[in-house]
């Protein structure tokens, strides 16, 4: 019984994206809810007309046209804001974390791994999705883990789709660096390089590398020589040592992002800073710097004898200082990675308690991180002409206790089912 | 005046009171004096959630020497009780941890042998540990700090109050009830599998319990025979050796130590029931527990509670199934469920944690708290004394600025035993006992730490 009671909700469930061409053509049009637009404020009784997958139509009742045959939505009582985006996830990237077979997290092999490509392990049907996205998270950075000095190339996917080219909204949208302590993985060996010393210097020559590589490059093409052997590791660098794409720099402690940002000056990279937990006492540099930063994990330690709330400040801090920030669902230093990832918009919540303006917290996980990674025209708010990635919650989003009841996605009403409630529907007859 | 109480602890409120509540001076000038009368303290006006007998709207709640004395619309305190105005916070119990692997400098996992039931966490105890420091900050009042799931049979636990800056001795919870820590799964598998050793499997798992308490039941049996020999005035009779790890054993078929079991899968629950069955024990709670869910009608008629997760998943195989409404399903077959951190971050937050009970699976505010502060007290051992707010417990208490079971809610102020240990409008640190430096051991405090992933 229980078994047939599976197959029911896989048939039930699987037709939806089979339907979703006619789908996106649907007008809906969500009736009497709060609108949280992040772009213009909140409407306490708001429409927001979705046609075509795109967001048609916002404002108050009555001011605002809802079309005929439109299908009407009663969003009374409930709070109705754009999806969420997480800046920094390994969603795709991992199954089981203990397990080795299901990971495809980082390529150790070498600390430069530029051409790495995440678009080339993501795995569309993994089970966290749906969890996530149950919380109202509707799109994600994916990025490797941190082992690598550059650990690859990150993509930016939207929670639901067909298959994976329908999820991936763009390849390559970002380079993975780190530096810092976890990158010293040959410390104590006699191999290059086993010290913060040798990691920036490997990275600079790797930087003059690539612009001597363009060189020559260039100057083949231009003699039409087909002997040019191409480097796929230096060309990978390419965009991103000209500043046409931005780099993700995953730094903890304030004396290495001193360090990491002068050898990013020096190439004139495009960065966006992230971690920066023990920053405190950079913060009006990086204000100075003008670049953005995520912020993952909030719940990172602050260390012996530093106050409690150390961390959890950090987000107010930058605001403060006019930063523009983003906040991941990063855990601090737990087993689990994005099987947490649902917990986003909480992490967003403590920023709050902690002194974030709510506006500028919810900007972080939507607005902010859109236009850090390029989506700033398609995504993060509730304006007409952006895709209709929406939520309907039963109160405040950022409050633990508030339950999502439906999650839109280019319009579609995603179904509200993942493996985990399948398992509680299974078990609560 | 209560025996648990040290004697300086009268000296010390009054300290305390007099600087951050108002300027009592002739309070403060009697600090030191060994006659000191009781302080008497009174909480006005705070929302108190109580977490055995609901909430109370502009509730007032009376301490006198280190215990709760009244708790109501209005108390009896004397007239000369200190008065904290808590208009517009909340009041709890203290938030207590069920399983917690701090401040045991990572000498979590005594992983040399599968059976190593005299090892006591008590040894490896460090009072300076920050992540004591951080838990106090999210108002854990009360840890039980456990073995780590390397062995079937892992170590003794030993129950602390949080009072930090006061000495390794004053730190432990008086009188509590012994635990010792048991683990199924993977964990033992994959720590004694990856050397060619039993256990390498679940079989390997609960034969190398029953080969143990086949041990011990033989030493229980020598020493019968031995005091039977004595009590018939046989003066030869040779007393046998004393062995550590057979008389702890022993401790748990006599019923003397809490079982407190590591384990995720159904499979396994029914497993160790029908173990603890066969040997004559109770097992007091399943740790982790993420699949109780499916067998939650049958474990509730054994009345094992589960101290587990609020939403962990997907760390590791048997971690697949965890689905985040288990709690609340589990509690409504009438399993006594608490929530645990098993980390060091998630300590500081599981009134959060408590909160997200209200999502997954409706909750109501009343057993979402309990499941941080009374449930957990009973896992322990220690809910006479604390885990709600009731006349006659430790005046354990967290002052709020919100609703605890909110993503905004923020400790204000701590208090164990009456005594205030932590209050965040203090610059600095907030705290009021301690001063040093602070121990860092390292990683994130986990059941797993140092079993060799």
């Amino acid at each position: 019984m229980k078994k047939l009671l599976l197959i029911a909700l896989l048939l039930f469930t699987a037709p939806a994206w089979l339907t979703a061409a006619d789908a996106l053509k649907k007008v809906i049009a969500i009736t009497g809810g709060k609108l949280l637009t992040v772009s213009h404020g909140t409407i306490e009784n708001g429409v927001l007309v979705i046609a075509d997958g795109k967001i048609a139509a916002v404002g108050e009742v009555g001011k605002v046209n809802v079309p005929a045959g439109a299908e009407i939505v009663d969003a009374h009582g409930l709070t109705v804001y754009p999806g969420l985006i997480d800046p920094e996830s390994n969603f795709g990237l991992t199954e089981i974390s203990a397990d080795e077979n299901s990971n495809d997290l980082a390529e150790p092999s070498d600390e430069i791994m530029p051409h790495m490509h995440v678009a080339d392990a993501f795995h569309s049907e993994t089970e966290l999705i749906p969890v996530a996205r149950l919380n109202g998270i509707t799109n994600a950075v994916v990025a490797p883990a941190t082992s690598d000095s550059i650990a690859g190339q990150d993509i930016f996917i939207q929670m639901y789709g067909a298959d994976r080219d329908q999820m991936i909204l763009g390849r390559d949208v970002a380079l993975a660096m780190n530096y810092g302590a976890d990158q010293r993985r040959r410390r104590g060996k006699p191999e290059y390089p086993s010290t913060r010393m040798g990691l920036i210097t490997q990275l600079r020559q790797t930087f003059l590398d690539v612009q001597d590589y363009e060189a020559r490059r260039d100057a083949a093409a231009k003699k039409d020589d087909k002997t040019f052997k191409r480097d796929l590791k230096l060309e990978a660098l390419i965009p991103y040592l000209k500043g046409q794409r931005p780099v993700v720099i995953g730094v903890y402690e304030a004396y290495d992002i001193e360090v990491i940002m002068g050898l990013a000056q020096e190439f004139h990279l495009k960065v966006i800073l992230n971690h920066v937990t023990h920053s405190q006492e950079v913060l009006d540099k990086i204000a100075a710097w003008k670049v953005p930063v995520i912020i993952g994990s909030i719940y990172d330690f602050p260390l012996a004898n530093e106050r409690y709330d150390a961390v959890y400040t950090l987000p107010a801090e930058l605001a403060k200082r006019g930063v523009k920030i983003a906040i991941s669902s990063a855990d601090a230093g737990g087993p689990t990675s994005s099987h947490s990832a649902r917990n986003l918009p909480y992490a967003a919540g403590f920023a709050v308690a902690y002194g974030l303006p709510y506006d500028e917290a919810l900007k972080a996980i939507t607005l902010n991180v859109a236009e850090m990674f390029g989506f700033g025209d398609t995504l993060g708010s509730l304006d007409v002409g952006k895709t209709a990635n929406v939520v309907l919650a039963n109160g405040d989003p950022l409050d633990v206790r508030t339950d999502v009841k439906q999650v839109y996605i280019q319009g579609v009403a995603v179904p509200m089912v993942s493996r985990q409630t399948k398992l509680r529907d299974e078990y609560s007859k | 005046m209560h025996p648990r109480l040290p004697l300086r602890r009268a000296a010390r409120t009054c300290c305390l009171f007099a600087g951050a509540v108002l300027a009592a001076a002739p309070l403060i000038l009697t600090a030191g004096a060994q006659q000191l009368p009781p302080a008497d303290l009174v909480f006005k006006n705070a929302t108190v959630m109580t977490a055995s007998h609901g909430t109370i709207e502009h509730g007032s709640v009376w301490v006198h020497a280190g215990k709760i004395a009244g708790v109501g619309a209005t108390v009896d305190a004397p007239a000369s009780a200190t008065i904290v105005d808590a208009s517009g916070l909340w009041l709890t119990p203290g938030i207590i941890d069920p399983h917690s692997h701090s401040a045991l400098s990572n000498d979590v996992n005594e992983m040399t042998s599968p059976v190593t039931p005299s090892m006591h966490m008590i040894d490896a105890f460090d009072n300076r540990d920050k992540a004591l420091y951080q838990a106090l900050a999210g108002g854990v009042t009360t840890e039980l700090l456990l073995h780590g799931s390397a062995n079937m049979i892992g170590g003794q636990a030993v129950v602390i109050k949080n009072k930090f800056g006061l000495d390794r001795d004053a730190m432990i919870f008086p009188n509590a009830h012994g635990s010792i820590k048991f683990a199924s799964g993977e964990n033992p598998k994959r720590v004694y599998g990856s050397r060619d050793q039993l256990p390498s499997t679940r079989m390997g798992n609960f034969e190398v319990m029953r080969m143990a308490f086949e041990d011990a039941k033989a030493y229980m049996a020598t020493w019968d025979a031995y005091n039977a020999k004595v009590a018939k005035g046989d003066k030869d009779a040779v007393a046998p050796k004393r062995d550590l790890k057979l008389e702890a054993l022993a401790d748990v078929l006599r019923g003397k130590l809490y079982v407190q079991i590591h384990c995720y899968r159904a499979d396994e629950f029914l497993t160790e029931e029908a173990i603890a069955k066969e040997y004559g024990y109770k097992i007091r709670a399943f740790h982790h527990a993420l699949e109780m869910y499916k067998v939650a009608d049958k474990i509730a008629a054994d009345q094992t509670a589960i101290a587990t997760f609020a939403d962990w998943w997907g760390y590791k195989d048997e971690a697949w199934d965890a689905i985040p409404w288990n709690a609340v399903m589990s509690m409504r077959h009438g399993i006594k469920v608490a929530l645990k951190s098993d980390s060091n971050d998630h300590i500081r937050r599981l009134n959060q944690e408590a909160g997200k009970m209200v999502h997954y699976g409706g909750a109501t505010e009343d057993e979402a708290i309990r499941m941080v502060t009374l449930n957990p007290a009973w896992i322990i051992g220690v809910d006479d004394y604390t885990g709600s707010i009731d006349v006659g417990k430790d005046a354990d208490i967290v002052l709020w600025n919100l609703d605890p079971l909110s993503t905004y809610a923020r400790a204000q102020r701590v208090y164990i035993d009456g005594d205030l240990f932590f209050d965040a409008s203090l610059p600095g640190l907030g705290t009021t006992h301690f001063s040093g430096v602070m121990h860092d051991a390292g990683g994130g405090g986990s059941d797993d730490e140092g079993d060799g992933q």
